[in-house]
This record gives C-alpha cells, sequence and structure tokens, in this order.
C-alpha cells in the first residue's frame, strides 16, 4: 500500500505541475487576444499565428488542466443523491466509478485520437491558412490529456481506496463549482 | 438482440440513471456514450470505424472552437470585477439616489444588475457582490427580509440574459447561430425583465408601503454634487466596459471572444486605477492614457488611421500595458489575479470536459437514430409548433432543478435544435427561429439560478448573507421573482416579434461579418478581419463581401463600409 501510495503521490505532483502550465496559459491566451484585437483595430497588423496560437493555448488549458481538476474534485456532479452519502459512500462511489466510467472511457478516448495525431505528425501537416502554425503540437495534447487523466484516475483510486482500508484520511469534500 | 428502435429509448433512461449516480457528469458521459457504442457495434449497428469520429469532434468543434475561448475570457473577467469594487460604488451610489422612494434600493439593485449585467455574464460575482453591500442597507432600514433576498437573488441571475452573457454565447455556439445575433434577440427580452422587476417592487412598494421604506433624507451621507460624481464614478468606468465588451461586437471591430479577453484586460487596469497604492504617478499616467483615448477619439471621427491618431492610440496602449504590469506588482491585486485566472482555469477544464462527454455521448446516440426517435416524439405532441413550446419549456423549467445550464445546454440543445428549426421555421422565418428559440431557453434558464433549494443565486446569497437573515427567507424571497420569470418565458413564447424586431435592423448585415469570423464546426479557417479588404479570391471576408453586393447592393455596402473602419 505504501508504494502504491507513493505512486499516487507522483501522480498527483505531475499533474499539479501541468495545472499551473495550464493556469498559466489562461492568461497569455488573454493577454494574447486583447493585444491582437487591440492592434489589428490601430494598425492593421495581423497575423493567423496569432490568431491560431490562442485556441492552441486553450486547447492546452483543457487538456493540461482537467487532470489536475479531478485531483481537486472540482468536475460537476449531479448532486442530489450524492450528497446525501456517507463518507464512505462517496469513497466507494468515487473508487467504482473511476474504475468503471473514468478509466475505460478516458483509455478508449486518447486510444482513438492517437492516430488522429500520429498522421498529422507524420506529414507534418501545416494549419490551411496562410502563415498557419504545425498542427501536430496541438493533436498530440488529446492523447496526452487524456492519458493525464486516467492516471490522475489510477492515483484517486489509490487514495480512496487507502481512505477505505483506514490509512489514511481524505479530504473528499465536494462543492459545486461557481458560476 | 435488441432492434434498433429500441437503443434511443434505452440510452436516454440511462443517460438519467448515470448522472442520477451523482458520478461527476463529464465521465459518466463519455462513459455511457461508449458503452452504447461497443453495445451497437455487437448488434451490427455501425462498424468500430463510427467511433473514429469522437476524436475528430473533440479537436474539431470544441478545442479549435474560437467561440468557446470566451468562456474562460468571460468568466477571468467576473472573477476580477467582483472583488474591484465597482459593483459597490455603484450600489452605494445608486442606492443614495433612490433610497428617498419607496423601493428605492430596490431599484438600484436592479439597475444595477443590470449594469453589471451588461459587462460581464457571470452569477456568482454579481449575486456576492450585491449582496454584501445592499442586504446590509436594506436590513438596517427594515426591508422586507424575503423581498430584500429576493431582489437580489433575481437581480444577480440578469446577467444571464443581458448580452454579453455567457448563456447567449454558449447557446449560440449550440444552435449554429452568430452570436452577434444571439446579443440582439436578447435585448428586447432583458429590457423587459428590468420593467417587470421595477414593476413588481412598485406593486409591493403601493401594496406593503412598510415591507420596502423610503430612507430619510436626512440620512442619507452625500447630497448634490457629491452624490453625481460618485454616480459617475462607478457608471463611467461601466460604460468604458461595456464598449470593449459589446461596442467593439457591435461595430463589427472584434468577435466576441476577443471583447472578453480585453474586458478582463479592462477590467485589470480599472482594479489597479482604483486601488490605493497605485499613487501620485501611476493616477498621473492613468490620467494621460484618458486624454490619449479622448485625443484618438476626436481625431478618429476626422482622420481616421491617419499618423496622430495611431500615435494617440500608441500612447494609450503604452499606457494600458503599463496599468497592467503595475497591477502585477500591488500584492493584492496580484494574489486577485492569480486566484481569478486559477479558478477560471479550473472552471474551464470542467466546461468543456462536460461538452467532451456529450459529444461522445450524441454522435453514438446520432448513430442509432436518436435524433429521429426525438424528432417522431416531439412531432407528434398535440398542439403542433405551440406543443413542442410548451413541452420543451416545462421540461428545461424542472430539468434545470437537477443540472446546471452548461450541462443543459451541452446536452438537451443539440438534441432539440434540428427539431425546434423545423417546427419554428413557419412562425418567425428560418432565419429568427433559432434565435427565439435560443432566448427563450436562456430566460428559461434564469429560473435553475433561482429555484429553491438548489439554486446557485440563493446558494450564493447564503454564503454572504447574516446570520439573522433566515433560510426560509431566502428560500421563500425567491419564489415570486420566478413566477416573474415564468411570465417573461410565456411572453416571449407569445410574442417572439420582441426578439426578431432587433435582428431585421440594417445592424445585422454588419454582424454577418462575424459570424463569419467565428466557425462552429469542423477544422476552423480563421480570416484575418480588419485587414482592408485585399482583393484576393479565397478569402471568405472577400467572398462574402462580393455575394452581398451581388444580393443587396445596399447592404453591401454597409458591411463594406463597416469593414474599411
Amino acid at each position: 500500500m505504501r508504494a502504491l501510495l507513493t505512486l499516487s503521490r507522483a501522480i498527483d505532483a505531475l499533474n499539479e505541475r501541468l495545472g499551473r502550465v495550464a493556469n498559466w496559459m489562461i492568461l497569455i491566451a488573454c493577454v494574447i487576444s486583447a493585444a491582437n484585437a487591440m492592434i489589428r483595430y490601430a494598425f492593421d497588423i495581423s497575423s493567423n499565428a496569432w490568431l491560431e496560437i490562442q485556441w492552441y493555448l486553450f486547447a492546452g488549458v483543457v487538456m493540461l488542466g482537467a487532470s489536475y481538476t479531478l485531483q481537486r474534485n472540482e468536475h460537476v456532479r449531479v448532486d442530489i443523491l450524492y450528497t446525501q452519502l456517507p463518507e464512505r459512500g462517496k469513497e466507494w462511489l468515487d473508487l467504482v466509478g473511476t474504475a468503471v466510467f473514468l478509466i475505460p472511457s478516458c483509455l478508449l478516448i486518447g486510444w482513438l485520437s492517437w492516430p488522429f495525431f500520429y498522421e498529422s505528425w507524420h506529414i507534418q501537416e501545416h494549419s490551411g491558412n496562410a502563415g498557419g502554425l504545425l498542427r501536430w503540437p496541438v493533436k498530440i495534447l488529446v492523447p496526452v490529456g487524456f492519458a493525464l487523466l486516467a492516471l490522475q484516475g489510477v492515483s484517486e483510486i489509490i487514495k480512496r481506496a487507502a481512505a477505505l482500508r483506514g490509512y489514511v484520511r481524505l479530504e473528499s469534500h465536494y462543492e459545486r463549482p461557481v458560476q | 438482440m435488441i432492434p434498433l428502435e429500441w437503443m434511443p429509448p434505452l440510452m436516454f433512461g440511462g443517460l438519467i440513471v448515470i448522472m442520477l449516480i451523482g458520478y461527476p457528469v463529464a465521465f459518466s458521459l463519455s462513459a455511457l456514450g461508449l458503452m452504447f457504442g461497443f453495445l451497437s457495434i455487437y448488434l451490427g449497428f455501425f462498424n468500430f470505424n463510427f467511433l473514429q469520429a469522437i476524436p475528430g469532434r473533440i479537436f474539431g468543434s470544441i478545442l479549435s472552437n474560437e467561440l468557446l475561448l470566451a468562456i474562460p475570457f468571460f468568466t477571468f473577467m467576473g472573477a476580477i470585477l467582483e472583488k474591484c469594487g465597482l459593483a459597490e460604488d455603484m450600489l452605494d451610489s445608486m442606492g443614495q439616489l433612490f433610497g428617498p422612494v419607496r423601493g428605492g434600493i430596490g431599484y438600484s439593485v436592479i439597475i444595477v444588475g443590470f449594469i453589471l449585467g451588461a459587462i460581464t455574464g457571470t452569477v456568482a460575482a454579481q449575486v456576492i457582490a450585491m449582496a454584501l453591500i445592499s442586504l446590509p442597507v436594506m436590513m438596517r432600514y427594515k426591508y422586507n427580509m424575503r423581498y430584500a433576498t429576493g431582489v437580489l437573488a433575481a437581480s444577480g441571475t440578469i446577467t444571464q440574459l443581458v448580452p454579453p452573457s455567457l448563456v447567449l454565447v454558449v447557446l449560440a455556439d449550440q444552435l449554429g447561430r452568430s452570436v452577434g445575433d444571439m446579443y440582439l434577440g436578447a435585448w428586447g427580452p432583458s429590457l423587459l425583465q428590468i420593467a417587470l422587476f421595477m414593476l413588481f417592487t412598485f406593486l409591493v412598494s403601493v401594496v406593503k408601503p412598510n415591507w420596502v421604506p423610503a430612507i430619510p433624507r436626512d440620512e442619507l451621507s452625500l447630497r448634490g454634487w457629491e452624490l453625481w460624481k460618485k454616480c459617475l464614478w462607478g457608471i463611467i468606468p461601466a460604460a468604458v466596459l461595456i464598449f470593449l465588451v459589446l461596442g467593439t461586437l457591435l461595430l463589427g471591430l472584434a468577435t466576441p471572444t476577443e471583447g472578453g479577453a480585453m474586458g478582463s484586460i479592462g477590467a485589470i487596469v480599472l482594479a489597479a486605477i482604483r486601488h490605493p497604492s497605485l499613487g501620485k504617478p501611476g493616477k498621473r499616467i492613468a490620467l494621460i492614457g484618458l486624454i490619449a483615448a479622448g485625443v484618438a477619439a476626436i481625431i478618429g471621427v476626422w482622420a481616421f488611421k491617419s499618423v496622430p491618431f495611431k500615435v494617440a492610440i500608441a500612447v494609450l496602449y503604452l499606457v494600458v500595458a503599463y496599468l497592467c504590469i503595475r497591477a502585477a506588482a500591488i500584492p493584492d491585486l496580484r494574489k486577485l489575479i492569480v486566484a481569478a485566472y486559477e479558478a477560471t482555469m479550473r472552471l474551464t477544464a470542467m466546461v468543456i470536459f462536460i461538452l467532451i462527454g456529450s459529444t461522445c455521448f450524441s454522435i453514438v446516440f446520432q448513430g442509432v437514430d436518436g435524433g429521429r426517435w426525438l424528432e417522431h416524439l416531439l412531432t407528434s405532441l398535440p398542439g403542433g409548433a405551440w406543443g413542442f413550446l410548451i413541452f420543451v419549456n416545462v421540461f428545461v423549467f424542472f430539468i434545470a432543478f437537477f443540472l446546471d445550464f452548461f450541462e443543459i445546454v451541452f446536452i438537451i440543445v443539440p438534441l432539440l435544435a434540428p427539431i425546434a428549426k423545423t417546427l419554428l421555421t413557419p412562425i418567425v422565418g428560418e432565419d429568427a427561429a433559432l434565435i427565439w428559440f435560443g432566448v427563450m431557453l436562456c430566460v428559461n434558464l434564469q429560473t435553475s439560478f433561482m429555484h429553491p433549494p438548489f439554486g446557485f443565486a440563493l446558494f450564493y446569497l447564503r454564503g454572504v448573507a447574516p446570520k439573522e437573515v433566515k433560510s426560509s427567507d431566502i428560500y421563500w424571497g425567491a419564489i415570486p421573482w420566478v413566477f416573474l420569470q415564468l411570465i417573461l418565458v410565456a411572453l416571449v413564447v407569445a410574442f417572439p416579434k420582441q426578439v426578431t424586431m432587433f435582428l431585421d435592423t440594417p445592424v445585422a448585415y454588419d454582424l454577418d461579418k462575424v459570424k463569419i469570423e467565428v466557425p462552429a464546426i469542423g477544422e476552423p479557417e480563421i480570416p484575418t478581419p480588419g485587414q482592408g479588404a485585399p482583393a484576393k479570391s479565397g478569402d471568405p471576408l472577400q467572398d462574402l463581401l462580393n455575394k452581398q453586393e451581388e444580393t443587396d447592393e445596399k447592404a453591401g455596402k454597409a458591411l463594406e463600409d463597416a469593414f474599411k473602419k
């Protein structure tokens, strides 16, 4: 169990780092988007690369940030029944849900999206727009993101199992995300 | 062996069951979709290659969708505005302006709710900021507690309907309409909503005057010029932000996404200007920026894009950049900004993953002919189109007890859109059909924030209200406002004109330009707007321009003018 918990901590640390990268991507995308609009308006300078980098960053936010969001238990749930469950019930539900829903579907989607990236990499696909960017760096985010999510799923399972067997106490507090 | 006709109802039933379990919606949905996908492959309804559509859609219509970028930008902007004190100033000054009238604080909350709503699009920011300021005031002057909490919750949700609401952006994306048209369509109902809320407050002040007492004049701290100055100090920055976010879109200068980004930068600048530790030199530089903006505006009228104009604009941009850097250097502002974008990142990942999950579900659902099943079910309702509208509204009203608007828009709306288009086109015409439908859903979804006991607005209100405020007061207080909202839904259903009349104005032609900047589906082709009008072919803007001129000389002219600005 101790080895597994170490593994779980390592996964958590990795995804937390990537979460921090995703945080920065939000800020950078925002600055680029605003600056791009302002400069285009006044000086007629614009390029497709600056437009494309915005959604590259957006894809990065989503694919790299989702696993950290899972770690923080901030993916929204329908919580009518969930909030009624006792602590152990919640831990069981998360354990089974992660094993049955999250990990298989993430692995499958990740696997389905691999050829999608590989092809783009193989032919060095560029964007169709003039001055557009190379495509594979953003396409690889899809399989990587889903793999990271599955990995975070493993970590969550370890933590829940350890909590259920009394090795650790878990702060599995859930609050509906603010919007 | 399960026949094909059974698959859609089975999937739909599975959807309800799996969501109720309480595992995160995003992953439950994708798992459900894939499970049924494999079942269908096993039963031979489609083959494995069909599932290859999933990564294509995730990449093509979600990750590379420029419009969805508006979600983080608007959230970020809301998170900064919530804490920068703008709402406080406006409420304080408006409260003093209207206070001496019966129900005055109620009116001020509704008006400020509307103004804040026109800047940004997040309910949380609004309810929290307004409740912190106005609830203690209303309690001090013995307002009825139910009225006080109700008006706060309801005014907080106004932001959902007033452009540039995030709900409208997401709805536009899912319905495949332009955001600009969606915004235009929403103005009518949102003004009507303000009128309804004010009318209700007025009726309360007539029927139960002691529920909403007037503030005695000698208890006001500000009078005359002082009061007006404070009002302006709140309203002018608000107007600038509204121009950045909405004005630039209406003038065709920026996409909705860019409007959100500029609004976020504007909010940071505003927070920096209002911060006491900016100091004298900083304030002076901010003043220089203001003057430069004024000069640029004046020159722009006569000599647009001349050299002096560009110089003035460049000065303004430098000041904006300076203020942003200063904001990052002030410790508590920095903390605020960091907290804002961290929360924004997690919210964005969460929301987009709901969309990814619902995409998995809907690809398989369409694959087993679910679309046709649903269409058959809903078109055979008694009453035709009206039966459909009533059914959909009742359905959405009840489902909103359990689901958030993001979930409803991502899961339910794509299933209903084609049916709505078929049924509603005969009533308001093809172009307006989905706009009308979307605005109607938007008004309806507002109630989901006010349903006791799960409504978000009530939940936030509970979080910031003092202990003397009973939860039962918050719940009961919300009910009349939910009814007002339902009246508004009925009005939108009965009088589509209030949505469509704004669409008929020539402004809509300018917005076509925005429409093509925001490709909703497929590999994005992002044109570079505003680069003059290069005559090379293959440029979608130019193509549109030509087409417009062919079909409608005048409209094309208008577009060209707007375009050359």
